[in-house]
């Protein structure tokens, strides 16, 4: 099956038309590749000549403490049976990047979405400014890491109200401010670990 | 002819959940046509951002309704990978059992789903019944019908009941017995093999620039492009099975493939009750260590083989105790949308519900 | 010799229409048609409530493909906004008397989805609801409990849902509207 010298091979490929920053083994059937953000194109339609003709996945991360947005491309070959990742760091405001559509035509409607819910351009995709799935959004792109969807949930939706009726029976009982105590640790986990 | 707008639902009997295909049509072919996604969107990736690794067990099941497992298999299996956790032999083998029931649930229903826009509502009654009897033998195991949050990091949440393996052979058995019954009532019934056979399909040249995986493509391009076999996962290199292909990708060979595929199922699960070795089931975190388990930081895609194709997670971890960033990659997200735009027209508009049904688009994971 | 000859009590207006309402309750409470429109993840008990497995049409109820002729707006699961939009648009095309039954916590309070910025969490802020049916996902059963309890509902005349609408109609709209912004469907393809 896939050997040691598969993933050689397809170093080899990478190494000849982009700069790599990083390689990762991440399993037997898995590697990662990351890139400068003007190689991706020549990697991509390296890799597609080779025979990793299939684009699995396009997204991006938001790594909001560097100010970048992380795209990811994910190919896989059925022949040879290797995932292999194409990560690429963009700028995270006037977040743009050159469309794939002309080497992997799967691509469209990723790069849509992308653009819908982090914000990134993709020049070259014919509508990826159009609406695909949000309806009428009024907000920052509802993926980046500085949206918080329960502060736009309790400002849009009202809630039902549910009565709090436990009782403190002795105001020195230290029971109540372990109950604040509590909720708080709960609301802390539930949002992500985020301050609210 | 004037080119007229045409909605196949949201609201329609033809349709599978809740989505809806725009159509241009002239007469009664289709000119141009999209799917307009969204009106299942829950803001999911976001959600499981916000929850730890071990809350979202509770929440991923929802992404795909018809097949819940895989879900939870894609994101256990993902995060098993970023710890490096060996999880016990037994419990690979449970997964498996319970993947392969969750694929012969979900090839029943959208088998069974002919019925809608064929009329061939027969066919629909038996599978449902079928698919009833598959959800009760999940109550038995996991103690629900539909989500399960069975499949957990670390291994399975539980062992296996005491006696289910009977439960298990019966229904097999009734299942296996039935399978020609299905066939003559299906795709070789008469009545309908006009309808379905030479209607859309899908010319293998196709498949690559649409990206389309699972039985669209194995049904076009006549190899066992099937992830259970190229890049197993589980024990799938431990049991016997074949990956049924052709050459010829239309409505019927693509709703044959599925009905072998319901036999290849049911061969695996008999396989694995009998190699199933005892033991523990589940890796668990130390005594009250659950909510503050991290995950060392990576990126990993893991993927696994459903019922409609390569269904991947993309989970990246900064060491915390909450997953920093989680894709879900839809199995029936290049049929759903680029398949619609680019190879729907010039079809007629009643095969618009034959694509989605036997291409096996399932809205919630298009929209998550 | 008593007569047995039948003497009509003159009725006032009002209380014919009462009488003919009671006599349409029960018909239409035998036979109730629920519109297909699977909103949410709840649709996936429906198959097994229709078809052999629990039988629905024993208590006289059927699918109906257009929303004109049914009965039942059957709102299974979650709503997301865009879902919400033309359920609103569906639920005013319904003809009256019609009865909206909630299937699964998220229309309740937002169940797993309460702090999502995409999920509504109260239904009855936007449309009246006459049955709710609690849990994630109710079973087949608690589906066809629900059913049952709309036909009690029905028959003791508490289903008065519709009527409400009519009377708060303002009120809905306008929570409408702060929910969604605008409520008529707006896309691509409406242009």
């Amino acid at each position: 099956m896939n050997s040691m010298n598969n993933i050689e091979r397809v170093k080899e490929i990478v190494e000849k038309v982009a700069k790599v920053r990083k390689f990762e083994q991440i399993d037997k059937f898995q590697i990662a590749f990351e890139i400068e953000k003007n190689d991706v194109h020549q990697t991509l339609s390296a890799l597609k000549l080779a025979g990793w003709k299939q684009l699995s996945y396009l997204s991006a991360i938001d790594w909001i403490e560097t100010s970048k947005f992380e795209l990811v491309y994910v190919l896989f070959n059925w022949d040879e049976a290797l995932y292999i990742q194409i990560r690429a760091m963009i700028e995270r405001e006037a977040a743009e990047m050159n469309s794939i559509i002309s080497i992997f035509p799967g691509a469209k409607y990723y790069e849509r979405e992308a653009h819908e819910f982090f914000g990134i351009n993709f020049p070259g995709n014919p509508d990826y400014h159009k609406q695909l799935i949000l309806e009428n959004w009024d907000d920052i792109p509802p993926l980046r890491k500085d949206f918080d969807p329960s502060v736009y949930s309790d400002r849009k939706f009202p809630k039902r109200e549910y009565s709090v009726d436990y009782s403190v029976k002795d105001p020195e009982n230290k029971s109540f401010e372990k109950i604040k105590e509590r909720e708080k640790r709960a609301l802390s986990l539930r949002t992500g670990g985020q301050k609210k | 002819m004037k080119e007229m707008k045409l909605f196949l639902g949201p609201q329609h009997p033809g349709m599978h959940g809740n989505a809806s295909v725009h159509m241009f049509v002239d007469g009664d072919i289709i000119k141009r046509s999209y799917l307009l996604p969204g009106m299942l969107y829950r803001g999911f990736e976001k959600q499981m951002e916000r929850k730890l690794w071990v809350n979202n067990i509770a929440l991923i099941p929802r992404v795909c309704v018809p097949e819940p497992d895989i879900n939870e298999m894609a994101f256990a299996s993902g995060a098993e990978k970023l710890l490096k956790l060996e999880i016990p032999e037994r419990a690979h083998w449970i997964r498996m059992i319970i993947l392969e029931f969750a694929r012969i649930s979900a090839h029943l229903m959208a088998y069974g789903g002919l019925g809608g826009p064929t009329g061939n509502y027969t066919l629909m009654y038996h599978a449902h019944a079928d698919r009833n009897n598959i959800l009760d033998i999940f109550e038995k195991i996991t103690g629900a019908r539909v989500y399960h949050q069975y499949i957990v990091i670390g291994g399975v949440r539980q062992d296996l009941p005491k006696g289910i393996e009977k439960d298990m052979h019966t229904f097999l058995d009734s299942l296996e017995s039935r399978l020609k019954e299905y066939r003559d009532l299906g795709i070789d019934n008469a009545s309908i093999i006009k309808r379905i056979k030479d209607t859309i399909m899908l010319p293998a040249e196709v498949v690559w620039e649409l990206g389309v995986t699972g039985i669209g493509m194995r049904s076009a391009v006549n190899k066992a492009y099937d992830i259970r076999k190229v890049a197993p996962y589980a024990r799938y290199d431990q049991v016997e099975f074949e990956v049924p292909v052709s050459d010829y990708s239309d409505a019927r060979s693509r709703l044959d493939i599925k009905i072998k595929e319901v036999q290849q199922s049911i061969n695996i699960i008999r396989q694995c009750l009998e190699k199933m070795p005892e033991g523990p089931v589940r890796v668990k975190p130390a005594r009250g260590q659950s909510m503050r388990w991290t995950v060392p930081k990576g990126h990993v895609y893991s993927m696994v083989e459903s019922s409609r194709g390569e269904f991947g997670y993309y989970m990246v971890s900064n060491g915390g105790t909450h997953p920093y960033r989680v894709g879900v990659r839809g199995a029936s997200y290049p049929q759903g949308l680029l398949g619609i735009e680019k190879y729907l027209p010039g079809t007629r508009i009643d095969d618009a519900a034959l694509w989605v049904d036997t291409m096996g688009i399932c809205s919630p994971e298009i929209d998550r | 010799m008593k007569s047995t000859k039948f003497t009509p009590v003159p009725l006032t207006k009002a209380e014919t229409d009462k009488k003919w309402w009671e006599i349409g309750d029960f018909f239409r409470r035998n036979s109730l048609w629920l519109l297909m429109y699977c909103t949410g993840c709840c649709a996936i008990e429906l198959p097994p409530a229709m078809t052999s497995a629990y039988d629905m049409e024993r208590l006289g109820m059927g699918p109906m493909a257009t929303p004109r002729q049914a009965d039942i707006l059957l709102v299974s699961g979650y709503l997301s906004l865009k879902t919400l939009r033309r359920l609103i648009y569906t639920y005013e095309q319904m003809s009256e008397p019609r009865y909206v039954v909630a299937l699964g916590s998220c229309p309740i309070n937002g169940g797993i989805y309460h702090d999502s910025h995409a999920v509504i969490n109260q239904l009855d802020q936007y449309i009246p609801v006459d049955v709710y049916v609690a849990g994630c996902m109710p079973n087949t059963e608690a589906v066809m409990n629900g059913f049952v309890d709309l036909m009690d509902q029905i028959k003791h005349k508490r289903a008065n849902g519709w009527k409400k609408y009519h009377e708060n109609y303002s009120w809905y709209k306008a929570n409408q509207i702060t929910s969604l912004g605008e409520v008529d469907v707006h896309d691509e393809f409406h242009e």
